[in-house]
């Protein structure tokens, strides 16, 4: 399978700030979560893929075509939206659409089409004949996402799209987010909140300081740990001390006993050890790396 | 598929396009055809309307009142009046000025300020062919308005002309190029300053109040600098001619002195940046500047005249790309 985006040493410097060093980078088509601190690079990396900006060196290949060789020409393949308010207030939002539409090289009726089955598809139906300045903070992400998907890009943009959203807001966000991704459209998404990227994300690169920290599948990235959590009921002390006499690492994390396993039978021990205890077994579960502790863990 | 029970939601899911794409240029072209429905407030509400087409309706004015005018005296062949001349009706109204000054920068400000640019420069197409496309938009506006009222005059004038339709017209051709000519030349110019000005500003008023005041700053500087002059004497110089060869020292030099007059240099009234384009359509139809002109007469007007016109004009859209380079 091809890569959506690829970049070779991809640096770009404003003045004394280096805002990308030599990223190097292959992501396969899908959801890409983009990950990193405000700063770490993000927009700066879209503005490249875009062709908007020149790198300082290196390059930066978008759907198996270097962006150098036609920077205006991909743009045709791409949809972009940015982190802030970007929508004219005055217009609605069937006639915004419709003409970034044509700006991205729809024929005028297909663009008012095309705008009216986007906006349906982003959840704005009979508001997108008022005008913007009236939406609320959801609606104008909504539109914003609308416009990147009006002309049928391969791969989209999204820069922060959840910024400013309450949790359902956020919520029908990643929702749309994830489906695009049934629709064979590939999205990369730009955000500071790893937990968003984990839900819908099935690929993560995470930067810092304009440098590579991880890339990789989310699954891989949050593979199973070697610890074990075990939840009784209202009981984790006992348990622990239990576990520690029975020779096994534990510690207690949120009212629950998480333990440190070296194989299969030692999950026999904690069965037998909670048994022997008395205590009704909540929950044994391996546990899984959070995309923060591998953030935190390699960005150091 | 299964029967959904009534009232459900339908997903309706998403539909690729797999239709015909406009290329490069189609693209331009979408943005000026845009740029000139909102310049002209077409799909905004009609507070938006008002003004443009208000302003229309006033430099259709002259040419109304002539053909009505003409039809009234039709049968009178003693009554010919000439209320304005094709010639006086290019620029005749501040109309289109106030034009450019109010829809220049509302198709140019709001996509910086509400940061749209971002939006439409993420599609295929160049900060560089973003500036033309406003530039090209605002000049066809202004230039169909110029143009509009003149045809009114003209097909008016021919129909109710005393002498017949096709005399009129035979003995009028010329201004069928004239007056295009000419009002292109104005329309381009305006557009190019108000565009120019509009690009450096956010706001929609700043820009306006820029342009605006750069044509009457000029003017009064100009109104000014033209008072100073004919206010000061002409000034009369004694020029003593160097001696003939062949006198040696001794011999006495003849006699003779000349005096010169150095008048004011009348050139200053090209500071009047609103007057340049009456200028040129003064070259396009005289062939040479109007006489009871501040610079009719004027040696070298002529040429400074289409010099400072395709300065200005340059120097407006240089600035436009400019802006536009690298703006996102």
């Amino acid at each position: 399978m091809t890569a959506v985006l690829r970049a070779d040493g991809l640096t770009k410097t404003f003045g004394s700030v280096r805002a990308l060093d030599s990223l190097d980078v292959e992501v396969p088509a899908g959801r890409i979560g983009f990950v990193g601190a405000n700063g770490a690079g993000k927009t700066t990396f879209f503005r490249l893929v875009l062709g908007l900006i020149k790198p300082t060196s290196g390059q930066v290949e978008v759907l198996g075509r270097p962006v150098a060789a036609d920077p205006v020409g991909i743009r045709m393949s791409l949809g972009y939206m940015p982190e802030h308010d970007s929508l004219p207030g005055d217009q609605t939002a069937a006639d915004v659409v419709a003409t970034l539409g044509e700006l991205s090289g729809l024929p005028a009726r297909a663009a008012r089409q095309r705008a009216s089955d986007v906006l349906n598809l982003v959840g704005l139906d009979e508001e997108r004949f008022r005008p913007i300045a009236t939406f609320s903070t959801g609606m104008k992400q909504r539109a914003k996402l609308a416009q990147a998907l009006v002309a049928d890009p391969k791969l989209v943009l999204l820069d922060e799209p959840t910024a400013g959203l309450d949790p359902s807001g956020r919520d029908s966000m990643l929702e749309l987010v994830r489906r695009l991704g049934d629709f064979g459209i590939s999205v990369v998404m730009a955000t500071h909140i790893l937990e968003d990227v984990q839900r819908v994300c099935d690929y993560v690169v995470m930067v810092d300081g304009g440098r590579l920290v991880a890339a990789g599948p989310t699954a891989d990235l949050t593979a199973d740990t070697a610890a074990v959590i075990v939840e009784v009921a209202a009981a984790a002390r006992p348990l622990a001390i239990a576990l520690e006499e029975a020779g096994l690492a534990c510690a207690i994390v949120d009212g629950h006993v998480e333990v440190t396993t070296t194989g299969p039978e030692d999950l026999d021990v904690i069965r037998d050890t909670v048994a022997d205890l008395g205590l009704p077994l909540l929950r044994l579960a391996t546990r899984g790396h959070s995309l923060d502790e591998v953030f935190r863990e390699r960005a150091t | 598929m299964s029967t959904s029970p009534a009232g459900a939601v339908y997903d309706r899911g998403y539909r690729p396009y797999d239709g015909p794409r406009l290329g490069r240029a189609g693209i331009l072209r979408a943005l000026w055809l845009a740029s000139m429905r909102r310049a002209l407030g077409l799909r905004r509400s009609w507070r938006q309307k008002l003004l443009p087409w208000l302003l229309l309706a006033i430099v259709t004015v002259p040419a109304t009142v002539q053909v009505g005018v003409a039809y009234l005296t039709r049968d009178n062949p003693r009554i010919d009046i000439e209320f304005i001349t094709y010639r006086e009706y290019v620029g005749v109204s501040t109309a289109l000025l106030l034009f450019v000054a109010i829809t220049a920068p509302d198709i140019i400000c709001p996509d910086r300020r509400q940061r749209v640019l971002p939006l439409i420069l993420s599609r295929p197409l160049t900060g560089t062919g973003y500036a033309l496309a406003k530039l090209a938009s605002i000049t066809t506006i202004v230039f169909a308005f110029g143009l509009l009222p003149q045809m009114l005059l003209f097909i008016g004038q021919m129909l109710v002309s005393k002498s017949g339709s096709m005399t009129y017209a035979r003995a009028n051709a010329e201004v069928l190029w004239q007056v295009p000519v000419a009002v292109a030349a104005l329309a381009v110019y305006y557009a190019a300053i108000g565009v120019a000005v509009s690009s450096l500003t956010t706001r929609r008023i700043a820009a306006a109040a820029i342009f605006i005041g750069l044509m009457l700053v000029s003017g009064a500087v100009a109104g000014i600098l033209s008072e100073v002059n004919s206010a000061a004497p002409e000034r009369r110089t004694v020029v003593s001619p160097p001696p003939p060869e062949g006198i040696g020292p001794g011999q006495s030099p003849p006699e003779t002195q000349y005096v010169v007059v150095r008048r004011a240099n009348r050139m200053t009234s090209l500071v009047n940046l609103s007057a340049v384009p009456l200028h040129v359509r003064d070259l396009v139809f005289l062939g040479h500047l109007e006489a009871n002109d501040d610079l009719g007469g004027v040696d070298g007007a002529g040429p400074a005249v289409l010099g400072l016109y395709s300065f200005v004009v340059a120097l407006a859209v240089g600035v436009t790309v400019l802006r536009y380079r690298e703006a996102a």
